[in-house]
């Protein structure tokens, strides 16, 4: 079958022709303005415009480049395994501790000493051998319609597992980042079977399966399918900024708070933090641009859009944070929710949490 | 291909907890949602096409065409929109209280987040598959055939149970196949319903987890269901499968349906497209349009994803050609070419994208430029082959082999026969394949999100990207690029299959 070696031999050939091809077409050519430029190469799992607009600004004030791969945690943690020692990434950025500790336990990363970033960031909001530092908070809370329940009466993350709440909670898919690290810091307060429990209660008062996202399971209490949504701070902080009326609506017929584990326990606290990779070979400028992202103008670039808590609390609230509840925080160790995650998720399955 | 890479990996710890816990009813519950969805695009597809190929009433001209528009909606851009629609917060549900006052507890109302409703999402954009063969076979049928059927007598009805259903039966199930294998493979709309299929437990495992490899064994369960529907579909067709043997193509003449018959096939049509169509991109408008979503740069996007596409679409499609030709002959071979394409279009594009980066390690570059654009079209091609091998299989099978032998003896073989004989016979097989395989690989997320270089994001990625944040008023901008993009090929295979069926 002659016809399909030729076809064979012009497929390669066309392979070569477009690899050539598509050469000029990536990204402004490296050659030209890597001597005179230093280029700061950022793997994010955030994706917000604004962040653009903060990425620019350090452009300007520097004079260095910034080249941003956005992607899901998970994929950019393949990517930096599968580039190995080849791999551009300077720096990592990941919107939940746990996954920041993935990148870690997969020797990914590498300590980045400074006693400066320590003086900025909080000793539990940074890992101790110094692999990441948190720029800004997002809490997860508990958001509810304050005509049926008191914040007395979901004032600890127990109080949603009793009987009275039966077909009262709505809640996203526990494989969400967030539904993983809440469950990873109970795990590590009280224990896998004491937070199974916790979980099939749970289970035992949705008012259905879990579905959607945050914001869906806002709505749903404004619609009147729950009364309380477990959820992350900023997506009730967003409905209330939104454009549309109804947003607003379900905004203002809700309340959020949120819950300690016990009496003095403090609330769980999660972060977007930043790391230094392996692979990083200008650490001093990974070092200026996370600094950057902890001046007051780098926070408030950071959480504008967002509306994430700053990390910083001398940082002015973005617009519309000011109504989130004064908390104290959990003191705990933000790198133990990676370390149990896969057991989270194992008892979430267990537990029936789909 | 990438996949076995993935699997050769190790054991994990987690592998036992899914195998205890998580295989049955991942598979179940894929399966039930294959069957259901399976129900929906057979009951939409083949009536209209019945009636579309058969009779004339208003419209006809517009559904012959339009029935294909629900392919350019990706599953997920199905999802957003719907979930919204009927989510209890969406306006179907608000008016539903706003008129009866009642709360919402206290009425029925049909659950999308459930495996019916992801069924009812993946049917009403994979129908088109369905619908393009099943029209293809019923138009193509042999005049004489029907002719012969009518002449003795036969009722309309008759005519499509008894003689145009079994004939046309191997070509849609074909299609059938095909739309099934796309569903299979999806995560994106499933994961956002919250349904727990094999897709969004292959992800749980790598994400939650943290173990790709466990990922790629259960792809491996998707990969088999998948070849049982193509061994079943081929059994099938060996069973009830009727060779014509006048070669006498042309449409029969299409009868006029009387008054009200008429009506009811054109409300019929206007309503499914409205359902699977119009009211979805209507309400992503209505939402761009409410919460003045803002247009951020989309053209490089556009840039991106037109580029990629056709690179993409090109490769696949020589692929598919070789993979269709080189087996022209050959019973087994053909079989098994069309295995190893299914396998690839039954694995979701993250498996594979995983599988190149276990490829991308061994051989120690960086993800970016020119290698990362390589290892993105070979995705492509690994995934979508299979939707360009089908459509110009089909095409071959309908030519006889009396035409190779007549070449042959007179003297023309090899790439001369291809170019001279082979080519102008698949054409028309062969745009299909390659309009197809553009609007799928635009539509394709997950590997294009994994391995696109440095300022290479395209439509599909921005949209991801603010849905998973829950701002789907920004995603509404990007997604429904995704599909204006995606029209005007679709539209282009529905001129072209048009004319075709007038020719």
């Amino acid at each position: 079958m002659t016809f399909k070696t030729h076809l064979v031999a012009g497929f390669s050939l066309l392979v070569g022709a477009v690899a050539a091809c598509s050469d000029p077409a990536t990204p402004p050519a490296e050659d030209s303005t890597a001597e005179a430029q230093s280029v700061l190469t950022i793997y994010s799992s955030r994706h917000y415009d604004s962040d653009k607009e903060l990425f620019a600004m350090f452009e300007q004030e520097t004079g260095a480049r910034l080249d941003v791969r956005e992607a899901g945690a998970s994929q950019l943690l393949e990517t930096l395994r599968a580039e190995g020692d080849q791999s551009p990434a300077d720096v990592v950025i990941a919107a939940d501790a746990g996954s920041l500790w993935r990148f870690q336990e997969a020797g990914l990363t590498q300590p980045l000493i400074s006693d400066s970033l320590n003086g900025l960031v909080p000793a539990n909001y940074r890992d101790p051998d110094a692999h990441w530092y948190g720029v800004a908070r997002r809490l997860r809370g508990i958001a509810y319609d304050p005509n049926r329940w008191t914040p007395e009466d979901l004032a600890y993350w127990d109080r949603l597992a009793t009987e009275d709440k039966a077909g009262e909670i709505c809640v996203r898919s526990s494989s969400n980042i967030y539904n993983l690290s809440l469950m990873s810091e109970l795990i590590d307060r009280y224990g896998a079977e004491a937070a199974q429990s916790w979980a099939t209660s749970i289970v035992a008062n949705m008012a259905r399966s879990p579905q959607g996202g945050d914001t869906d399971q806002i709505r749903a209490i404004a619609a009147g399918e729950c009364s309380i949504a477990i959820v992350n701070h900023y997506y009730w902080i967003r409905l209330g900024a939104s454009e549309t009326e109804a947003d607003q609506a379900v905004a203002a017929a809700t309340s959020f708070l949120l819950p300690q584990f016990e009496e003095g326990s403090g609330s769980h606290v999660n972060i977007t933090g930043i790391g230094l990779t392996k692979t990083a070979d200008d650490p001093a400028l990974a070092e200026q641009f996370i600094t950057f992202l902890l001046t007051e103008s780098g926070q408030s670039y950071l959480t504008r859009d967002t509306k994430e808590l700053p990390l910083l609390d001398t940082t002015p609230l973005p617009d519309g944070v000011e109504k989130v509840p004064a908390f104290v925080a959990s003191d705990t160790q933000l790198g133990l929710y990676g370390e149990n995650q896969a057991e989270a998720q194992r008892l979430f399955d267990l537990a029936g949490w789909n | 291909m990438a996949l076995i890479a993935g699997i050769a990996a190790g054991d994990g710890a987690t592998w036992d907890h899914i195998l205890q816990n998580r295989l049955v009813p991942y598979t179940l519950t894929t399966l039930s949602v294959l069957l259901i969805a399976a129900t929906i695009m057979l009951g939409l597809a083949v009536p209209t096409a019945w009636l579309i190929s058969q009779y004339d009433f208003p419209g006809r001209s517009v559904f012959n065409w339009a029935m294909i528009l629900p392919l350019a909606m990706p599953g997920y851009v199905m999802a957003y929109a719907w979930a919204d629609l009927m989510g209890v917060a969406g306006p179907l549900q608000t008016q539903i209280r706003d008129m009866t006052g009642l709360s919402a507890r206290d009425y029925w109302f049909p659950n999308l987040f459930s495996a019916p409703g992801l069924a009812f999402v993946l049917a009403s954009t994979l129908f088109p598959y369905v619908y393009i063969t099943a029209r293809a076979a019923f138009s193509m049928q042999s005049l004489t055939t029907l002719e012969a059927a009518r002449s003795l007598g036969s009722s309309q009805l008759d005519l499509f149970w008894r003689v145009a259903l079994p004939v046309a039966l191997p070509t849609i199930l074909g299609g059938l196949c095909l739309a099934l294998m796309e569903a299979a493979a999806d995560y994106g709309a499933a994961d956002f319903l919250g349904i727990q299929t094999l897709g969004v437990g292959i992800i749980r495992s790598w994400t939650s987890f943290g173990e790709p490899n466990t990922a790629a064994r259960l792809a491996l369960m998707l990969i088999l269901i998948a070849a049982t529907f193509l061994i079943a579909s081929r059994m099938l067709q060996g069973q009830r499968g009727t060779q014509q043997t006048s070669s006498r193509w042309q449409t029969p003449r299409r009868t006029e349906l009387p008054s009200q018959a008429a009506i009811a096939a054109t409300a019929t049509c206007m309503l499914i497209l409205l359902i699977c169509f119009v009211a979805p991109v209507a309400r992503l408008l209505w939402l761009a349009l409410e919460n003045r979503a803002q247009a951020v740069d989309l053209a490089p996007l556009l840039r991106s994803s037109l580029i990629l596409g056709a690179l993409g679409a090109g490769f696949a499609f020589i692929t598919a050609l070789v993979f269709s030709l080189s087996s022209k002959r050959n019973e087994t071979v053909r079989m098994g070419a069309r295995l190893i394409a299914a396998a690839g279009y039954a694995a979701p594009g993250a498996v594979l994208g995983l599988g190149a980066l276990f490829i991308l390690r061994e051989t120690g570059q960086a993800l970016s430029g020119a290698v990362a654009i390589g290892f993105l079209v070979w995705i492509y091609v690994s995934r979508f082959t299979s939707a360009g091998v089908e459509p110009i299989q089909a095409t071959l099978a309908r030519l006889p082999k009396s035409l190779d032998q007549a070449s042959q003896s007179l003297g023309t073989t090899g790439l001369r026969q291809f170019w001279r004989v082979d080519l102008p016979l698949i054409a028309p097989g062969a745009l299909a394949a390659t309009l197809i395989l553009f609007v799928e690989i635009l539509k394709e997320l997950p590997a294009t999100l994994m391995l696109r270089p440095f300022g290479w994001d395209t439509l599909a990625v921005r949209a991801h990207a603010y849905a998973t944040d829950e701002r789907l008023a920004q995603a509404t901008l990007p997604s429904l690029l995704i599909v204006l993009a995606g029209l005007v090929p679709v539209l282009l295979l529905s001129w072209r299959l048009s004319r075709t069926e007038r020719s």
